[in-house]
């Protein structure tokens, strides 16, 4: 079955976001912090006078944040009528991927597993595929 | 009534419409079976419909084509495309008399006959279908009714997803924002003078869209109230009593989503007042008020809200007895209720767990209370307050938002950010350098002193930030108090108070929701998200809600009582005496003060004059009455009724199932033990069983008795009359017992009656006399009291 992915970088490693998630791809321009909310929210920002909840992937993972993600680049998702746009160190390509998404034994390492839907092969090498609602800390991840 | 002649012209109309397509469907295939069933329901219903309004006309029309179709349905009889087009003529016909009703006008008499002869029409003679649809245009034409005056009367409408609409809406006022959003970025470029005429152009064109869109959305209040004539209908006929109902500002716009919200605790609200509100008839030309109970609808838009009173002519809410329950359903201690006003017991009404009602009825049930319905109506934003005035009815205030999303707030700042809070739980801004507040430190805690009172302070910084590391400037914080719905208040420090403006909201992730401090977002017009701070959670995160309350019980459930061991409420109380007594909870009416002068005690007997009835009165003999005024339990057993004296009632506590033994003691069913005290447990059986009289019914046994003399009059009627029986003079009705004074016993027989012979002389006249000693009470009453309870029996 082919698929498009969102090819993106997180912490320096490669992974996917299934495009039927994705509604585009932006650049954080201004962020309004929240407080009180747990670290990986790093505010809200506005895309066209909408309200997007911005996650910062990275902490969301458990890695380091990079900092201020004014200027880094957001995919923007739509979960449960929501507007959420996450923050990942770089977005490159959309490319088609054929291969099903393979469970790995022995997983993908602590931080990465807590996100992880798979693996799947890209003629760039495998990715990780990002279980987005995982991300979002609506659910546990269901890799294995 | 004319509501729901509005609700039929409706139905009728919608299901017109939405037959429309099965009429052509059928006409083009007559042995369509699904369409023809389609119509059948349509004229069935509209039969049965007419039968309730007294439509004899339309009744009659529908019955025709009624009887018709079943036929075709029983496979009796081919559809044909004369009778296709008699049942048309039928269905138009239907249509134009609802076209009539609605807009008030009679139709034209005749024509009926000839359309309903076309569906009988079998054979022979071929009849032109468009014969009857012609008389019909003709009538028309010829009466006071001209086909140009026909569209204003007929509103046309489209049925519509609310998902649609609220797509519509939310991309109206995504536009706003757009808008908003453009109109900074031309005030910031050059090309403003270009650029501006147009802008302006688009700028007013988005209002007027953003108008009709919210027309859209609104519906009359008329829709609501339509259903109440018939609820209030049937609940007053199942209730014996008789209420009128009367609308004010039918015709004031409401959001759909909201009158949908609202019918809910409104139906609850008709309910309340028709079950415990107005009274019975009886009552109410007892207490010298017409005997039809009113109930009044009235609202209004003032500004950005709708009001809407519900008010009753009924008996007002009692308060005391609100306290009283309140006090037995452990909401609140004897202390809290002593310091209430009126107004504060009146509030008691929206608490949870309180019921006025002493009866669980079927209408009003005890499931629901007048606290889901606050939180109903607080849900959308909106506000419930009531007021009563004993014997004179109560009145129900609710202010509702115009719209669900826009609402109207204050923005303040803090630590360089600006967050919104709903403006309706602002009572006012404070500064804190102004003499008349005063910020003081109880501990680790921050008070403000303002108008007397102490209200503890949070900062909105400390809220959203965390405890800073050194210590606040409170001089330097404006205050704004506020006032949660529930009447809690404290005062919320903000570094800068900006301005207060109409924010649309937006629903906030699930994640930020999870902190308990934002309600919803909104963008500014700068294009900058502002989050809505969520006060009512706040303040229950920092212990600022309804604190009394929760203590309270949780104390009793820590206390002596196990959690599992079954126990009961009752009232604990103070005799004249000094000594502390309880009384079963069930028992207790109601707590009453009442005057000195209005107790009356003679020997063995002691009543007290409440309302004008007497009541008997217990608890006296303990110790000297108070000087002025007395406190009372009233106590009852669903029949009687006892006033029990007391020098002041305490707690409502819960006891424990088991007691121990009052040791010899009849008047107590056991002492319990309240916190190492030995506290009696009044015997409410043994009170009531010692004042109880006889229970006057209808069913009460008659007495004859010498209509003669006049010993039977003056001497043993009251006896009689005490003792339970009806005294008969009237010679022709027949009599339960007859009572004769100095006649042959042999000689007088009553095949009807029972009798009773009294005789004057002390000594019996022989062995076979069964005759009583006119003076002898004990024998006359025993005598009495047991062809009672033959008769009875």
């Amino acid at each position: 079955m082919k698929r498009l992915m969102l090819l993106c970088t997180i912490a320096g490693r490669k992974a996917a976001i299934p495009t039927q998630d994705v509604s585009s791809v932006i650049e954080i321009e201004a962020i309004a912090p929240v407080p009180g909310t747990p670290p990986h929210v790093a505010g809200l920002t506005a895309l066209r006078s909408q309200a997007l909840t911005v996650i910062d992937c990275r902490v969301a993972m458990g890695f380091e944040s990079a900092g201020d993600p004014v200027g880094s680049r957001a995919a923007v998702i739509q979960q449960d009528g929501h507007l959420y746009a996450l923050v990942v160190d770089d977005a490159s390509d959309v490319e088609e991927v054929e291969s099903e998404v393979e469970h790995i034994r022995g997983g993908f390492g602590p931080q990465w597993e807590r996100a992880a839907l798979g693996l799947v092969e890209t003629p760039g090498g495998p990715v990780v595929v990002l279980d987005v609602p995982a991300l979002l800390g609506l659910r546990q991840s269901e890799a294995a | 009534m004319d509501d729901l002649l509005a609700d039929f012209v409706a139905e009728t109309r919608e299901m017109l419409e939405a037959s429309g397509g099965e009429i052509v469907a059928w006409e083009a295939d007559p042995s369509d079976r699904a369409r023809l069933d389609a119509i059948f329901r349509f004229v069935h219903t509209v039969k049965g419909n007419c039968g309730f309004f007294d439509f004899p006309r339309l009744e009659r029309l529908s019955h025709a084509a009624e009887d018709a179709l079943a036929e075709v349905r029983g496979e009796r009889r081919q559809a044909d495309s004369a009778l296709v087009s008699a049942v048309l003529a039928i269905i138009d016909r239907i249509g134009e008399m609802t076209d009539a009703i609605e807009a008030g006008r009679e139709f034209p008499e005749g024509g009926d006959d000839a359309l309903i002869a076309a569906l009988e029409y079998d054979d022979s003679e071929p009849m032109s279908s468009s014969a009857p649809l012609g008389t019909t245009a003709e009538d028309g034409a010829a009466s006071d009714r001209p086909a140009a005056a026909r569209p204003q009367t007929v509103q046309r409408s489209i049925r519509l997803p609310v998902d649609l609409l609220d797509e519509v809406m939310k991309g109206v006022s995504d536009l706003v924002l757009a808008r908003n959003d453009l109109a900074r970025r031309l005030r910031e470029s050059d090309r403003q003078s270009t650029l501006e005429q147009p802008f302006e152009r688009l700028s007013a064109l988005l209002t007027g869209v953003r108008e009709s869109t919210t027309r859209m959305r609104m519906q009359r209040l008329e829709h609501l109230f339509s259903s109440f004539p018939r609820l209030v209908r049937d609940l007053s006929n199942e209730l014996g009593k008789q209420v009128m109902v009367d609308f004010e500002g039918s015709d004031v716009e409401l959001d759909r989503e909201m009158l949908e919200m609202v019918r809910d605790p409104l139906t609850h609200i008709v309910r309340n007042a028709i079950d415990h509100g107005i009274e019975k008839p009886v009552e109410r030309m007892m207490a010298g008020k017409r005997e039809i109970g009113m109930l009044r609808f009235a609202a209004r838009q003032s500004g950005n809200q709708i009001s809407l009173v519900i008010s009753d002519d009924g008996n007002g809410i009692d308060t005391d007895r609100l306290a009283a329950k309140a006090l037995a359903a452990g909401l609140r201690t004897a202390d809290e209720i002593e310091a209430m006003d009126e107004r504060a017991k009146l509030d008691l009404i929206f608490e949870p767990g309180l019921s006025t009602a002493d009866e669980v009825s079927s209408v009003s049930g005890r499931g629901v209370g007048m606290d889901v319905v606050r939180a109903n109506i607080l849900k959308v934003g909106g506000s419930i307050d009531v007021s009563s005035t004993p014997q004179n009815g109560t009145s129900f205030y609710l202010k509702l938002p115009l719209t669900l999303s826009i609402m109207s707030s204050l923005t303040v700042e803090t630590r360089g950010q600006i967050f919104a809070l709903p403006r309706s739980f602002v009572d006012e801004i404070v500064f804190a350098r102004t003499h008349e507040a005063e910020l003081v430190r109880a501990g680790e805690s921050q008070l403000l002193t303002y108008r007397d009172k102490r209200i503890p302070c949070i900062a909105l910084e400390e809220v959203l930030f965390g405890p800073s590391a050194e210590p606040l400037d409170w001089s330097r914080k404006k205050m704004l108090v506020i006032r949660l719905a529930s009447d809690d208040v404290f005062a919320l420090g903000v570094d800068q108070v900006i301005d207060h403006e109409d924010v649309v909201i937006k629903p906030i992730a699930p994640v930020i929701v999870q902190t308990g401090l934002y309600a919803g977002t909104t963008l500014l017009d700068d294009g900058r998200p502002m989050m809505l701070l969520d006060m009512p959670s706040i303040a229950a995160m920092h212990g600022l809600v309804a604190e009394t309350r929760g203590r309270s019980r949780s104390d009793r459930e820590e206390g002596d009582v196990a959690e599992t061991a079954p126990s009961f409420c009752a009232m604990l109380y103070r005799g004249l005496d000094g000594r502390q007594r309880a009384v079963r909870l069930d028992l207790v009416r109601r707590i009453e003060t009442i005057a000195r002068s209005a107790i009356d005690i003679e020997g063995g007997r002691a009543q007290i004059v409440i309302d004008d009835t007497l009541v008997p009165l217990v608890g006296h003999e303990a110790g000297e009455l108070p000087p002025s005024e007395c406190r009372l339990l009233r106590l009852s057993d669903g029949h009687g009724e006892l006033a029990l004296i007391v020098t002041e009632v305490l707690d409502a506590i819960d006891l424990p199932q088991e007691l121990r033994s009052a040791e010899g003691n009849p008047d107590y069913e056991g002492i319990a033990l309240v916190d190492g005290q030995p506290i009696p447990l009044i015997d409410g059986h043994r009170l009531f069983a010692r004042h109880d009289r006889p229970v006057k019914d209808c069913a009460q046994p008659t007495c004859r008795l010498p209509h003669d003399s006049e010993w039977a009059r003056t001497i043993l009627e009251p006896l009689v009359v005490a003792a339970g029986y009806t005294v008969l003079r009237d010679g022709d009705q027949r009599s339960d017992v007859r009572i004769l004074i100095d006649e042959d016993p042999s000689a007088q027989q009553d095949a009807d009656a029972a009798l009773i012979h009294l005789r004057s002389s002390r000594e019996a006249r022989g062995a076979e006399d069964n005759s009583i000693y006119r003076y002898d009470r004990e024998a006359l009453l025993k005598a009495l009291a047991s062809l009672r309870r033959e008769n009875a029996a």
